[in-house]
């Protein structure tokens, strides 16, 4: 077939209309995300843009190509993103390979751990790795005898590179058990070795989700806060020099101007991302495996192929060891002896207060994404036709801005009252002095942050759904909101509570948006580890992070619980698309 | 005939008016539909039988109201659909998936549209049980969808759109994913539940025996147009076209010579060295014809003796298929290769490969149509 005919098929694909006109409810539903959107998300970012043309911000742009220091600080963000980028690409490749074509004992604990750093607080990896790899460190002064410099890029690299792969392991992951392995048979069958086989057949396959991959990791590490805080020394970046802008000396368009800089990189590869998905979803790999996937059954390379993901699976679980033993140590490193001491600290002063705070905000905010990204993910495949490619942007934007920008901007637009002419339409909702001491601009930003897994994990879902089954709900009388509600929502809860159980560790572990918007009435338990670290009680902090990922795998655990409880067998023909 | 005749006074009848569909703008444009024009009568089951991609589908989703005509209306006695959504129209429709919701049990997914249609729930129980009854369904009523097979879950979308009392049936191939032997089965027992209920039926099919076999009438589509509207023994006996003829049961197309009207309905025709009387359509006259002969029509006997040629109606037998009821024979003659069936065949009479055989068929089993100019 040509591929005018197949463009032409294609649009007509895409064009098929689902229904012809939305009810009230569905359009309600639609004006109030696009609301909401626009609210938490746009706004913020028109603000940063017009503070960053004032006065210092403009200064800094002019700096871009004037003044050094600011030259070097763009330049040690795209190292760290390109370094992290590429190290945490190899890394979550081995692993993603490990799990489809090698068999192996463990493999199902190899792929818990290699998934725990996305639920894992910043400062966790931080601080472990200078308690063990530090000028003073467990391993390299007291058993080898080395006192390495980690501070600044070599400390930042193994943190972030940590951190960070398990996104480039998921996407390369799915995109290798997508991949038919009648091609691997096809390949074999005309005589190609399996060396042959992977570098003609399954690499080549694999480069746009090595890609993308990069890009995100790019977009992730450039952008991180934490750890540049942390573990940065004098490797200023971008988002730390935003930070220090606007925390330390009170320049708020400098500010605005740093973070609007580390916006570019991160918008150009969300345009690009959405450009290859695009293309990729046109290559479709067949959905039915028409083989049986096989192993890698010589010795030798399984050893090696091995080598990689069972080392970082050791090192994250040494770190965690760290993590956890740590926290009941009096001071790691220096004195071992076992105290609850640092628990005892954190329970008697602001910690509890953080620790209770901290999880309401984001069980509030856990719910509200979770059916802010279903309900956006439902208009974008079910029912909007014109327009929809845009709400699925403004629906990404809030996770593609990187938190600092964001952070910023909540800060600068919601720290007043927002008046239009005299009317006050909103009133302060962030900083001190603004209503529930500032809760609303934090719940808000853990929601717009988190809404875009659920609406990613919804939009997935949706697609494996017959449309039919929203038809036939219609041609039964239904209207399109009851068809959501009755029909759409429970088909795709399972969908939902991942997206949720995800939210909610996002919410917790976030640090760079919710620093520039913390009030003393809202303290947050990852600005209280920055405080503990940046004060050297490495012990309090381990014990804060220890807490956090005890209250985060509890509350996915009770979400997990209620999936279970109650099953919903979508797995079934008849909802699979004919 | 009788059949589509009978008095339905409480069915619906059912217009399209120059129904078009166009897909796509500028250079991607695909007409799906092209001016479509057809009534459907009071209880009547009509097929919408054509290849793929020949606009019957688009026709369906379009009188169900999950496409928007591009031109065109459809009326439902007399009223127009064209302003109202699918949930608003008063049809049901079973889909070649079921769509059964997979949450919900048997009962449920049958309840669904009266709950919606806010029924007292005391009726909703009555109107579900009746349903389920009359599809045999009470047994399954708490079973999920993927718990059911084929059939059943087939029965249960049938009874899900019988349960709303719509005034229009709507099936999108709905017997696609049975295997034959169920296939039979179900339709027959979709054509029980339509005749005693007496609602008009549309069923979109690519199946020929399908259509055959379960319509009032059949509407041919091809290219986005309707080809041909007709009784099943219309269509096949009768068919107003190559591509008709072609589409249905195996043809053999003779090429004839010299043309001339005969008494009314027949042509005289000179065919295979013979000019015989046969029924024409009414174009043949006026335009190239070519002679339809339907493999069953055809007689087949073996030769024997010197007189070997292949020539007039003797040809040489290329293939011989024996089915068990019937022998289908593939004969090279000087037109070409004719298939002909023997049915009820007599062993001894059954002609071989590389035999020859003299070849007849009675005018009046041939149809003279116009050759496809397309």
């Amino acid at each position: 077939m040509s591929s005018a005919v197949l463009e032409k098929e294609n649009a007509v694909a895409l064009k098929k209309p689902k229904e012809i006109k939305l009810d009230i409810g569905t359009k309600t539903a639609l004006i109030i995300s696009v609301l909401l959107l626009l609210l938490m998300v746009v706004f913020p970012l028109l603000n940063i843009l017009t503070r960053a043309s004032e006065g210092t911000g403009l200064e800094v742009f002019s700096n871009v190509l004037k003044s050094a220091i600011t030259r070097k600080i763009i330049l040690n963000t795209i190292v760290l993103g390109v370094v992290v980028a590429t190290l945490g690409t190899i890394i979550g490749f081995f692993l993603a390979y490990a799990q489809v074509k090698l068999n192996f004992r463990g493999k199902k604990l190899l792929h818990i751990i290699a998934l725990v750093p996305l639920i894992t607080p910043p400062f966790a990896f931080a601080t472990a790795v200078i308690s063990l790899f530090g000028r003073s460190g467990i391993i390299t002064r007291d058993i080898l005898g080395l006192t390495p410099t980690l501070y600044g890029l070599p400390g930042l690299t193994i943190v972030l590179s940590c951190s960070f792969f398990p996104v480039a392991y998921m996407s390369i992951l799915g995109m290798m058990r997508n991949l038919d392995p009648a091609l691997d048979e096809a390949s074999a069958s005309m005589g190609a070795s399996k060396l042959r086989t992977f570098f003609k057949v399954t690499f080549p396959m694999l480069i746009p989700g090595f890609a993308s991959s990069f890009l995100l990791l790019f977009v992730e590490a450039s952008a991180d806060l934490a750890n540049p805080l942390v573990i940065g020394g004098d490797f200023t970046v971008l988002s730390s020099r935003a930070y220090i802008a606007i925390n330390g000396e009170y320049d708020v368009p400098a500010g605005s101007a740093y973070s609007l800089i580390l916006l570019v990189p991160g918008l150009i590869v969300f345009l690009v991302q959405r450009y290859w998905g695009q293309r990729k979803s046109v290559v479709s790999v067949t959905g039915k495996p028409t083989g049986t996937p096989t192993f890698i059954e010589n010795k030798v390379a399984k050893f090696f192929l091995l080598f990689i993901p069972v080392f970082i699976a050791s090192f994250i679980v040494l770190i965690y060891a760290t993590v956890i033993f740590g926290s009941f140590a009096k001071f790691l490193g220096v004195d071992n002896s076992v105290t609850l001491d640092n628990y005892r600290y954190i329970f008697s002063g602001v910690g509890y207060d953080a620790i209770i705070k901290t999880s309401m905000m984001a069980l509030i905010a856990t719910p509200i994404a979770g059916l802010l990204g279903m309900v956006l993910a439902w208009l974008i495949v079910r029912k909007v036709r014109r327009g929809r490619e845009f709400i699925d942007f403004l629906g990404m934007l809030g996770l593609a801005v990187p938190g600092t920008v964001l952070g910023i901007g909540f800060a600068i637009t919601f720290n007043d009252v927002i008046k239009i002419g005299d009317t006050t339409v909103l009133p302060q909702l962030a900083g001190g002095g603004a209503i529930f001491g500032g809760a609303v601009a934090i719940v808000m930003v853990y929601t717009i942050r988190s809404s875009p897994a659920g609406q990613r994990s919804g939009i997935a879902a949706l697609q494996q759904i017959n449309p039919a089954i929203d038809e036939a709900s219609a041609s039964l009388g239904a209207s399109g909101f009851r068809t959501f509600r009755k029909i759409t929502l429970p088909l795709i809860r399972p969908a939902l509570l991942t997206g949720l159980m995800f939210a909610f560790a996002h919410s917790m572990t976030t640090l760079s948006p919710i620093i520039f918007i913390t009030t003393p009435e809202t303290p947050i338990m990852t600005q209280k580890i920055l405080a503990e670290v940046d004060s050297g009680r490495f012990g309090n902090a381990f014990a804060f992070c220890t807490l956090l990922i005890f209250i985060v795998l509890t509350v996915m655990a009770l979400i997990n619980l209620s999936v279970r409880g109650k099953s919903t067998n979508t797995a079934n023909t008849p909802i699979v698309r004919a | 005939m009788d059949q589509i005749m009978k008095d339905s006074s409480s069915s619906s009848n059912l217009q399209l008016r120059n129904l078009s569909k166009v897909f796509g703008q500028g250079n991607g444009k695909v007409t799906a539909v092209d001016s479509i024009n057809l009534d459907i009568n009071p209880g009547e089951f009509i097929t919408f039988l054509g290849p793929s991609g020949c606009g019957k589908t688009t026709t369906l989703r379009m009188i169900a109201g999950f496409e928007t005509p591009t031109a065109g209306s459809i009326m439902l006695d007399g009223q127009d659909m064209s302003a109202l959504t699918p949930d608003k129209r008063p049809m049901g429709m079973v889909f070649q998936s079921y769509a059964l919701f997979p949450h919900m049990s048997v009962y449920e997914n049958v309840a669904y549209g009266p709950k919606t249609k806010k029924m007292p729930s005391a009726q909703v129980k009555t109107e579900v049980e009746a349903v389920l009854d009359s599809m045999s369904l009470t047994a399954l009523a708490n079973r999920s969808p993927n718990q059911l097979s084929g059939g059943q879950q087939q029965r249960v979308a049938l009874a899900r759109a019988m349960v709303m009392r719509p005034r229009v049936l709507l099936f999108d191939e709905p017997l696609s994913n049975l295997d034959a032997k169920l296939r039979a089965q179900m339709r027959i027992e979709i054509r029980e539940v339509q005749q005693r209920l007496g609602i008009t039926s549309i069923f979109v099919t690519h199946d020929q025996d399908e259509a055959m076999s379960i319509s009032d009438r059949i509407v041919v589509m091809r290219n986005s147009k309707i080809e041909q509207v007709g009784l099943p023994a219309e269509i096949y006996l009768r068919p107003a076209s190559v591509f008709v003829a072609d589409f249905i049961g195996i043809s053999n197309f003779l090429e004839v010579a010299s043309v001339e009207a005969s008494s009314a309905g027949l042509a005289k025709v000179a065919v295979l060295g013979k000019e015989i009387d046969v029924p024409a359509h009414e174009d043949a006259l006026t335009t190239k014809s070519i002679l339809l002969v339907r493999p069953e029509s055809i007689r087949v006997k073996r030769v024997q003796g010197s007189n070997q040629t292949i020539a007039g109606t003797q040809g040489r037998v290329k293939q011989v298929v024996f089915y068990g009821e019937h022998v289908e024979y593939r004969i090279e003659t000087e037109l070409g290769i004719i298939i002909a069936v023997a049915s009820d065949p007599i062993f001894e009479e059954i002609v071989k490969v590389g035999e020859f055989a003299e070849f007849s068929f009675d005018p009046m089993r041939s149809w003279l149509l116009p050759a496809d100019t397309h």
